[in-house]
């Protein structure tokens, strides 16, 4: 049975997501693959904040690196973004049917029943 | 309003008394969520609440009563660490508010502090919207989320 936000949520895919930068990169990967030093062009960070910042989208499986030269490769991973966006949505629906018992059983006890 | 929060209402064919004692005690509560509730209706009141067998995979989650107004108000906050006070920021705050309609209630829920948990997911969103081509699967399932957000500028 699914129950509360700490059993169906995955506490690290969201804190990945949670920190600002990171939501840059994964917008920035999103138009096109990129690495450390690419990404860090782009953005007012260090190449080193940037390199540890896609160690832990790596580790969350939000990106896949690929060797290249010295560096590597990052390119996000679809399914997995999906998936963070689809839990939140789950949130939502339990909340749904949350309240659908709390009414049934709200109007039962009013009912005498 | 943003995507980090969480709103409903719904009527309630019985009196704000009834739907009070329904989303507020103990006893009650475990009839339509947690497994084991361990609370006090009080404001202040420290607890828990467990689903399922916590020898079994079960999980417990702290539950801590943040203020008591029947039959008009009753809020919560879980989900912050076991031993730790519940605070914005380390917890999920859920409110009920209700409202005499009819010969009913109108039951509003929300639930907040997903942003402040790192839990914002409006950019991914936007992304979503954004970045189209291959998303068509994923896009029906946002529409129950979409339809409460205003969308930011």
């Amino acid at each position: 049975m699914s129950t509360g936000v700490a059993a169906d949520i995955d506490d690290d895919l969201w804190s990945a997501v949670g920190d600002p930068t990171r939501r840059r990169m994964l917008d920035l990967l999103l138009v096109g693959d990129g690495t450390a030093t690419t990404l860090s062009q782009q953005m007012p960070v260090t190449r080193q904040a940037v390199a540890k910042h896609l160690g832990v989208l790596d580790r969350v499986g939000l990106v896949r690196a690929t060797p290249a030269g010295r560096e590597k490769r990052y390119r996000v991973d679809e399914a997995q973004l999906a998936r963070a966006v689809a839990q939140l949505t789950s949130v939502g629906s339990a909340w749904d049917a949350r309240l659908q018992r709390i009414k049934r059983i709200a109007e039962a006890i009013q009912r005498g029943v | 309003m943003e995507f980090g929060s969480i709103e409903r209402e719904i009527y309630v064919e019985a009196s704000p008394e009834t739907v009070f004692e329904v989303v507020s005690s103990p006893e009650r509560i475990t009839q339509w969520w947690p497994d084991g509730a361990h609370y006090d209706v009080a404001p202040g009141s420290a607890g828990e609440i467990r689903f399922g067998d916590p020898e079994a995979g079960g999980g417990v989650a702290a539950f801590t009563v943040v203020d008591v107004q029947p039959p008009r108000l009753f809020s919560f906050r879980w989900t912050h660490p076991a031993g730790q006070e519940a605070r914005e920021g380390n917890s999920l705050l859920v409110t009920f508010r209700l409202a005499p309609a009819g010969e009913g209630t109108v039951l509003q829920m929300t639930e907040t502090g997903f942003r402040e948990m790192g839990w914002e997911a409006a950019v991914l969103e936007q992304q979503y919207r954004e970045h189209v081509s291959g998303w068509d699967f994923f896009l029906p399932r946002l529409a129950p989320c979409a339809e409460k957000l205003q969308v930011r500028p």
